[in-house]
């Protein structure tokens, strides 16, 4: 019933590691909270119902607590209703989540052959019979990815993030998607092992465009939890095309690359988890003290809250890829995985793998770009309203929940060598050699890329080198005994007030306007002139909204396909008798001249004699006269 | 060990150097009478016995930044190809931690225009961002291409490598690698067309607009990082793609490759003065351009080779 193998200890380890210190912060929060036993009783279940789907060996017993997960995070998510968009956000999310549940359940329907009891081996037996093994894979992919949160499964993420109370959007945005993540492991290497070279390519695409797509959003978020929930679509992303390089070298034979490709995104499974977990906790607690999401009200909160601004500050490193931290180690990773590509035989997926590289390479840069204005704008300079005003440090326990996952991260930084072993062996486990000793063949000092001609990485010798020089510079400066002085911003003789800083959407004006072409922004602008002139005003407003393009063009035109067909369903159930006589014919007729078509030799000039005698039939019989 | 330590002093000393005589090569070409090549030093020395001046509404980001800035950029110079045959180097160092260690210094260059309150500071890091975000891409694939020819991620290794065997038998997608990185050259540095170091235009200022509220000695660091980057990528452009002069005896080595520096110091006043200066929304075609070499040098290395 449960099974206790290295990759379900590792994710264990990754829950643990992403809920003991969410726990203090989820008691400091907690007299915020009205329904506490509520609260504490689905907090509780989430953890444990995700425990529960990475230790699961049958199908019963998986589907139980993922339907569980499920469920008790959509409770969480309704635990404070103060708007009424969060009952909206909710049931959106309990409708994706339960589309994904759909197809899950269809995949182990089908490779149990009924038999939901039956254990992850004996799957595969049934699995590789079966005659359409692209048709599980899609299944896997849909039921999977729309609880990761992949494009173009990803938008309920920026709508139920924001919507739960911080410990628990920490806590789905840290740990659950990962545990969709396990899932794509657990399953295609267990029941659908060998891969065809194309799923491995739908993998990397759509984690190229994931990651694209997220960060793309998330720099034109002005609330904060929505901006952190995008990265997380950013950052599956990073994970799916590790994964997806994985899957390709494992086609091509190329293992030793393969395995590296997977301990990549396993790694970079972990690091998300850490920094992610530890951006919710530190957005949630400004968000504790200033009762708005709203970016544009904060700033300056770094004089009033420096634990929460540094560990603020700890992570948007990490999770800007910058060295020495964890989340470049596992970027790096994925990378040089990407760059060994030039193994491969085949020209055209060998000069299509670059364009994966540019989009890894742009994520990169624009989530830079995102998080000098996350942490800037909401930290630095003076505060922009009351609210930032009369904010303060949060408490005792959340301050250590927050210091702690801080720790987390260091950890995956320092200890590198120790965790990529253990990655190693989840993959020993599944059946491949271990590659260990390639990447650290020289001691825990350099960590080597397994391609020909592969890169070298030395965090801890990094590490060392710039905390040393900074150092020595700080000591250097303050040995110099300079004087210093503190005076005003200098504002071209005017008063330095909040109201002339950057706001959060003059920031990200620039890269707005250049993809305009994507984002399509609803500008509101409105501004009072004084006596007729253009250039002088009296008051002015400026407001942009972007909604995600595939929000609108893909939910909203099924939104509207639907209604469409309900138009039609509702006309049909108003019929008279007659339509209904003329309804059966129809579909008598249908049914034998399609009888004919497939059973007999077929003849174009007999489809369009009968397709004709069928539209007119249609149309005299059933549609009849418009009114 | 004796040139690997005197190549990185060397460098050190050549930065504010090479900057003057940028100036001083533009200045001669426009018929001014030229800035000494020692004004950098002038300015440096002048910052460092002026008092700091803190801004009230600045926090401690102000006070780490500036070393923050400059000491990614340090541990670079440690990292960057030989000068001359036997020198000892850096050879495990890969250009995506280059690239990272110069992102991280850009990180906090934006943060710190972004903590004085002023709408200067913001409108800086604001178009910083969108700069750096763009050539992000570029810089990879460049490298990319460029390790495949070299036959080596590391950027030490492959610097002796090119020296050592210069790829003639690539040579077109060489030179289109070549024309990408130097327009991240001019890009990285914010040298005319992208940004003009020289003006405190509002229009048109990027790097100056970040550093406006710092004086004395925080500014000196962050003027001597600004030089220390010029000279980091004109170095690695001298020893990648004019990989010439390895193999001399040491003390003319590195004498061929100072010299080779101001060539290419020369080649930025050059462009400089005969540009101008792009909107920031006409920079994008600019990286764009340089992006879509990089591409090119991939595609004729692979379907090519050549």
């Amino acid at each position: 019933m449960f099974v206790f193998d290295t990759l379900s200890l590792v994710f264990v380890a990754l829950i643990l590691l992403g809920s003991v210190p969410n726990l203090f912060y989820s008691f400091g929060y907690l007299p915020h909270i009205e329904r506490k036993m509520h609260y504490q009783l689905h907090y509780f279940a989430f953890i444990f119902s995700m425990l529960g789907v990475v230790v699961s060996a049958n199908a019963l017993v998986f589907l139980f607590f993922w339907e569980l997960m499920s469920l008790t995070s959509w409770q969480l998510i309704l635990t404070e209703v103060k708007e009424k968009s969060t009952i909206s956000a909710a049931k959106f999310y309990f409708i994706m989540t339960h589309f994904g549940f759909l197809f899950l359940l269809l995949f182990f329907l089908i490779v149990t052959n009924g038999d939901l009891e039956m254990g992850f081996v004996q799957m595969k037996t049934v699995a590789s019979v079966f005659a359409y093994p692209t048709l599980l894979f899609f299944f896997l992919l849909l039921g999977f990815l729309s609880k990761a949160g992949a494009v173009p499964l990803h938008v309920w993420l920026p709508y139920a993030h924001p919507a739960a109370p911080s410990p628990v959007s920490a806590l789905m945005s840290g740990v659950m998607l990962k545990v969709a993540i396990y899932g794509l492991f657990r399953f295609l290497f267990d029941v659908l092992y060998p891969w065809p070279l194309e799923w491995g390519i739908v993998i990397l695409s759509l984690g190229a465009l994931s990651s694209l797509v997220g960060v793309l959003y998330a720099l034109s978020e002005h609330d904060i939890k929505a901006l952190l929930a995008n990265h997380s679509i950013e950052n599956i992303g990073i994970i799916l095309i590790g994964f997806g390089m994985g899957m390709i070298f494992d086609t091509l034979q190329l293992k030793t690359l393969s395995t590296f490709s997977f301990i990549a995104a396993l790694f970079h499974t972990f690091n998300h988890m850490s920094f992610k977990s530890l951006l919710f906790m530190s957005a949630g607690s400004v968000l504790h003290q200033t009762d708005t999401k709203n970016m544009e009200k904060y700033g300056g909160l770094i004089k009033a809250m420096p634990v929460t601004a540094l560990t603020f500050l700890i992570a948007a490193i990490a999770i800007s890829a910058l060295p020495p931290s964890n989340g470049f180690l596992s970027e790096w990773m994925i990378f040089q995985s990407m760059l060994s590509s030039s193994h491969i035989d085949n020209v055209s997926l060998k000069l299509a793998i670059p364009f994966a590289i540019f989009a890894l390479a742009m994520t990169g840069g624009l989530a830079i770009a995102c998080f000098v204005k996350a942490y800037g704008i909401t930290f630095l300079g003076l505060h922009r309203s009351s609210n930032a005003k009369h904010a303060h440090e949060v408490n005792f326990l959340m301050r250590t929940g927050m210091v702690f996952m801080a720790f987390v991260i260091f950890s995956l930084m320092l200890f590198t060598p120790f965790y990529i072993g253990w990655f190693d062996k989840v993959f020993v486990g599944l059946g491949r050699s271990s590659i260990y000793a390639k990447i650290f063949p020289e001691g825990i000092w350099h960590m080597h890329s397994v391609g020909i001609n592969g890169g070298i990485v030395s965090p801890l010798i990094l590490l060392v080198a710039l905390v040393s020089v900074t150092l020595l510079m700080f000591f250097a400066y303050k040995l110099f005994g300079v004087k210093t002085r503190i005076h005003h911003t200098w504002a071209c003789g005017y008063k330095t007030g909040a109201k002339t800083q950057y706001t959060a959407t003059g920031f990200a004006g620039p890269i707005r306007r250049f993809f305009s072409w994507l984002y399509k922004p609803n500008e509101h602008f409105h501004k009072q002139t004084i006596a007729g002139h253009e250039t002088k005003f009296s008051d002015s407003s400026y407001e942009v909204h972007v909604k995600p393009l595939f929000e609108a063009v893909f939910y909203d035109s099924l939104a509207k396909s639907v209604n469409f067909v309900s138009y039609w369903v509702y006309r049909l159930a108003h019929f008279e008798q007659t339509r209904y006589a003329a309804m059966i014919f129809n579909i008598m007729l249908m049914v034998l001249f399609s009888y004919r078509v497939f059973a007999h030799d077929f003849s174009w000039a007999t489809f369009v004699l009968e397709f004709l005698v069928m539209m007119i039939s249609v149309k005299i019989l059933i549609i009849g006269d418009k009114k | 060990m004796i040139y690997y330590f005197g190549t990185i002093f060397v460098l050190v000393l050549i930065a504010p150097i090479l900057l003057s005589y940028i100036k001083a090569t533009k200045m001669l070409l426009l018929f001014k009478r030229p800035i000494s090549l020692l004004q950098g030093y002038r300015n440096f020395s002048k910052l460092l016995q002026k008092e700091t001046i803190i801004s009230e509404e600045s926090s401690a980001v102000t006070r780490w930044a500036p070393f923050l800035v400059l000491s990614p950029l340090l541990v670079i110079l440690f990292f960057l190809p030989p000068v001359t045959q036997g020198a000892y180097y850096v050879s495990f160092v890969d250009a995506f931690t280059i690239t990272g260690l110069i992102s991280l210094s850009t990180f906090f260059l934006m943060l710190l225009g972004l903590d004085s309150a002023s709408a200067f500071g913001g409108m800086g890091s604001s178009r910083e961002s969108f700069i750096a975000a763009l050539v992000e891409p570029a810089m990879v694939l460049t490298i990319f291409s460029v390790s495949l020819m070299a036959g080596n991620l590391g950027i030490g290794q492959a610097g002796v490598n090119l020296a050592e065997h210069f790829p003639k038998e690539h040579m077109a997608s060489f030179l289109f690698a070549g024309i990408s990185f130097f327009i991240l050259l001019i890009a990285e540095n914010g040298r005319i067309p992208v940004d003009n170091p020289e003006t405190h235009l509002e229009l048109t200022m990027v790097h100056e607009a970040m550093i406006l509220d710092l004086t004395g000695v925080y500014l000196a660091i962050i003027e001597s990082a600004a030089s220390i980057k010029f000279v980091i990528f004109a170095s690695l452009f001298a020893s990648l793609f004019i990989p010439f002069g390895y193999g001399l005896i040491a003390p003319l080595a590195i004498g061929v490759f100072i010299l080779k520096l101001f060539l290419i110091a020369t080649l930025v006043a050059i462009l400089e003065v005969n540009t101008a200066k792009l909107r920031l929304f006409k920079i994008p075609n600019l990286l764009g351009l340089s992006i879509v070499f990089a591409f090119l040098s991939l595609i004729t290395f692979y379907v090519l080779g050549a």
